[in-house]
């Protein structure tokens, strides 16, 4: 436990310089600093200040926290997203541990959908020169029994997997932004440590 | 009282706080404090991601002495969530104390 202003930033600057931008740590600081120096002139000790504020620990876990999930929330990726989960689970939030597994399953799931689709579309075309070859008579390429059965089912392929796709990228985004909010809210309302 | 029930009452504080004049971080860290058990250093945390969120703005402004302070102002958006905030928190109050009331056994 801190009991100076120095050590107090300190052990802030040592926590926060490893995750977050230079700007956002100095940002951080200063309204530390503030802190201690208005409440020095309130008339209060900085072993007091440092008490009350808390541990430095959980003020920076919760600041990373803070950072990486509007992080994931303004820059879209999967990277970001993991970032913003683990910090979250740095909180101490034991409730995200059940989570964890949907949402594993989850982007499991979402990578499947998207490499059947990007299989059909790339084996509809394929099927459908087939198809035509064997239309136009190259005996070479005798796939299908009807040939024209082969052309509507490497169409029918190539639309479904648009479909897949284009359906997979917009089930991705909603379960991403209602990711981000659930980490919002665990942040919002629940705090890693209790006081006292 | 329960950690997690204060701390999701806590924006509510800040905002309402906010709503009457601007103020500066110690302003509102000790005002709070002052009447909810909870650390101080979680509140600048909050006020930040009420910045993020766009529900307030920060201005510097030189004090008598020593160097500027750092005032927090509610933005539109702020004074809205705000209002919302406090009708689901006088809701809530009214519901649970006329539950209370009704309890038979309550000694006064």
């Amino acid at each position: 436990m801190q009991s100076t202003e120095l050590e107090y930033i300190t052990a802030l600057k040592e926590r926060l310089g490893k995750r977050l931008p230079p700007e956002e740590v100095e940002d951080i600081l200063s309204d530390y600093r503030e802190h201690f120096r208005m409440g020095r002139a309130d008339g209060r000790s900085e072993a007091e200040l440092c008490r009350s504020l808390g541990e430095a620990d959980d003020v920076a876990r919760e600041m990373v926290a803070t950072h990486f999930v509007n992080k994931a929330g303004h820059t879209k990726s999967a990277r970001n997203f993991s970032h913003a989960v683990l910090a979250t689970l740095g909180l101490g939030l034991f409730n995200l541990v059940f989570v964890l597994v949907p949402i594993i399953v989850l982007a499991v799931l979402l990578a499947v959908i998207f490499l059947v689709g990007g299989a059909f579309i790339v084996f509809g075309p394929v099927a459908f020169v087939l198809a035509l070859l064997q239309l136009a008579g190259t005996p070479f390429f005798a796939l299908w029994a009807n040939p024209l059965a082969g052309i509507l089912f490497s169409v029918g392929i190539t639309a479904l997997g648009l479909l897949l796709i284009i359906g997979n990228y917009y089930l991705a985004n909603f379960f991403y932004r209602l990711g981000i909010r659930y980490l919002k809210w665990n942040i919002r309302v629940i705090r890693g440590t209790e006081e006292e | 009282m329960n950690i997690q029930f204060k701390k999701g009452v806590l924006e509510l504080c800040v905002l309402s706080m906010l709503v009457r004049k601007d103020c500066y971080g110690y302003e509102l860290v000790y005002e709070i404090s002052k009447r909810i058990d909870i650390s101080e250093g979680t509140i600048y945390p909050l006020l930040r991601r009420l910045k993020e969120e766009g529900l307030m703005s920060t201005y510097l402004q030189e004090s008598g002495e020593g160097p500027p302070r750092k005032y927090y102002a509610l933005t539109d958006q702020g004074r809205q969530k705000e209002r919302e905030l406090r009708d689901e928190w006088l809701n809530f109050t009214v519901s649970v104390g006329k539950l209370l009331e009704a309890n038979p056994n309550a000694v006064h």
